[in-house]
């Protein structure tokens, strides 16, 4: 389960961070110099225009990628220096995920796919059983633990994603266009339940939109282009 | 590690790829397991024949009873020696027998092949493991009768209770069918020996003594006796000996069966590869996902791995399942010691059955490995990204 993290502690810092990519014999530069750095129960929107670098960053803060040079350190760890294996627990342990395709598996129920992230604790049966049914009464979808991902509808399987997000109680969760795929209520809904994850659960965000108005609901914002960061601003909410 | 219903769920979504490849499998395993059978069946038939205090005496240089020829006189001596084994009468299991071979047509496709026709007296039953008459009578002597198992009157013209057995042209009535264990006295027809010399005109003629020892020492002395003996010119095999050197047709059909079946198996692997590739290029996302949660690349290579055993081991029970109905069903072979068939049933024990599984254990682990290769290997973002 995710370490406790209090209110202005240090969560993300990224150091000088460069990525770049290999198409061939070619090298495609894709951040260039990045420094961000996050703390505990911030709420951070990710802004920019296509190939900014915006997803790529999220990549690397929540451990799916590594940097070309300079450092990312996540709750502590500095993931260019993690091994894969290494990587992968870190992740089960600090990292809740958000999708754009809400990425749930079609197979298993609400249920099991919010139970899904908590096999990789050493919680039992019944443990587990208490974080499923808590993560989806938050979402608002605990009548519907039985259903399939087919049975429910784009924003219900958001927030069951959403459920699968927080029910490992991670330090960051990570949210790639979480409402790219939705209509405006839904998106509305999410992006509801998204603050309330912040404001309410104190859970730090990093979430990437293009959306000026899903951007407007978090804390800050840094808007990325040609992967520099060029801006970034905080508000008063 | 990944729950197992993820697997068994996946299976049921792709219900028709997943029977298809099962049927595969299946019939391939169902293929395999009927040869396992066949050969089983043909050594259980030629090894539960011997028994282990059992001995046969031979002309010296008769690797075979049709081609052994020993005189009366000495097969009497040979009766008479210290060490034989005696029934509740005090009767020793000593069994002076005749045997010939005899071109018979068979059932059904007209083809002929040779019979092998046994005169012995009452005691030779008790050398046989489990007689028992099991439908009609026993021959009586004098009456030119014989008797034989039910699946030799299946296989042969004329061996049916009631039908009559032409030998050097003296009718022989079928009398009987009797059982023995399975066991290579079963492809045999019996008669009297004194009227089977008689109808061949041998009168008096021995090809074999069969003889049980009383124990092991007097087994070991009883061989040493004979063949020592400079007058008698015999030579003593072992009956478990006799019968194992007889198994070269079974060898023949195991061989033949397990390169059969290895290439089958070859098969049957690439299809279950070719699922299970198909089914990591549809998961992609899913993979990227679990990867993305924090599984470690060890549970999506043993959930990939396990998806492709489960598959096949579907396959290979219902393979097992469909042999079933063969078991006991009575077929024949070449006995090539003896050039004359030799008939037995399928046998489908646990050993057999447990080798069409791990045939179908085999192909999902080589089949299912290169596929969860791949799974492993999928780069997490671009997996992420795949619709």
């Amino acid at each position: 389960m995710g370490d406790a993290v209090r209110s202005g502690e240090k969560v993300v810092s990224v150091q000088n961070v460069f990525k770049e990519f290999r198409r061939d014999q070619n090298s495609i530069p894709v951040l260039r110099g990045i420094n961000v750095e996050l703390d505990a129960c911030e709420y951070l929107a990710l802004m920019g225009p296509s190939g900014s670098g915006k997803t790529t960053l999220l990549n690397l803060i929540a451990g799916l990628d590594r940097p070309t040079s300079g450092n990312v350190i996540v709750c502590g760890q500095n993931l260019g220096q993690t091994s894969e294996g290494d990587l992968a627990r870190w992740r089960s342990r600090h990292i809740g995920f958000i999708f754009q395709l809400y990425n749930l598996i079609p197979v298993l129920t609400a249920y099991e796919n919010v139970e899904l992230p908590l096999t990789l604790t050493p919680l039992n049966r019944r443990e587990r059983d208490e974080h499923v049914k808590a993560a989806l009464q938050v979402v608002g979808l605990a009548d519907r633990m039985d259903h399939y991902p087919r049975q429910l509808s784009g924003g219900q399987e958001q927030r069951v994603s959403i459920a699968r997000a927080i029910a490992t109680d991670p330090t960051l969760i990570v949210a790639d266009e979480p409402t790219g795929d939705l209509d405006a209520k839904s998106a509305s809904e999410i992006l509801d339940l998204m603050q309330r994850l912040n404001t309410e659960f104190e859970k730090t965000i990093v979430m990437v939109t293009h959306d000026p108005a899903a951007a407007a609901r978090a804390r800050r914002t840094l808007h990325l282009e040609k992967g520099v960061l060029v801006n970034d601003v905080s508000s008063a909410r | 590690m990944i729950p197992l219903k993820y697997n068994v769920r996946n299976l049921r979504v792709r219900w028709v790829t997943t029977l298809m490849t099962v049927i595969g499998t299946g019939l391939v395993v169902w293929a395999s397991v009927l040869s396992f059978g066949l050969t089983d069946g043909l050594e259980h038939a030629l090894r539960i024949t011997g028994h282990d205090l059992d001995l046969i005496v031979l002309r010296k240089g008769s690797t075979d009873e049709t081609s052994s020829g020993i005189e009366q006189k000495t097969a009497s001596e040979i009766a008479a020696l210290d060490g034989i084994a005696r029934d509740a009468n005090g009767q020793p299991l000593c069994s002076v027998e005749f045997v010939t071979n005899l071109t018979k047509p068979r059932r059904g496709d007209g083809g002929t092949t040779n019979l092998i026709i046994r005169g012995l007296e009452p005691v030779g039953r008790s050398l046989r493991p489990d007689f028992k008459i099991v439908q009609g009578r026993d021959v009586r002597p004098g009456l030119n009768e014989v008797i034989t198992s039910e699946r030799m009157a299946q296989r042969f013209q004329n061996l049916a209770i009631g039908e009559k057995l032409e030998i050097n042209q003296v009718n022989f009535e079928v009398v009987g069918y009797f059982e023995s264990a399975g066991s290579a006295a079963e492809s045999e027809v019996w008669s009297d020996t004194r009227d089977l010399t008689n109808a061949r005109r041998t009168p008096g003629a021995v090809s074999s003594v069969n003889l049980r020892a009383r124990d092991a020492d007097a087994r070991d002395a009883l061989i040493k006796r004979i063949t020592d003996d400079k007058q008698f010119q015999l030579s003593v095999i072992r009956e478990t000996a006799y019968f194992e050197e007889q198994m070269s047709a079974s060898l023949a059909i195991k061989v033949i069966g397990y390169v059969i079946a290895a290439f089958l198996t070859f098969g049957a692997m690439f299809a279950a590869a070719n699922t299970m590739y198909a089914a990591v290029a549809s998961r992609s996302r899913e993979i990227g996902t679990l990867r993305a949660l924090g599984f470690p690349q060890s549970s999506i290579l043993m959930s990939f791995l396990l998806e492709s055993v489960l598959l096949c081991l579907m396959g290979g029970l219902l393979g097992c399942l469909a042999t079933l109905p063969f078991n006991g069903l009575s077929t024949g072979t070449a006995n090539w010691a003896t050039f004359s068939e030799v008939t037995f049933s399928f046998r489908f024990g646990p050993n057999v059955l447990a080798q069409g599984v791990l045939m179908a254990l085999i192909m999902g682990m080589l089949g299912g490995i290169f596929p969860a290769v791949r799974a492993v290997r999928l780069n997490i973002i671009k997996a992420l990204r795949e619709q």
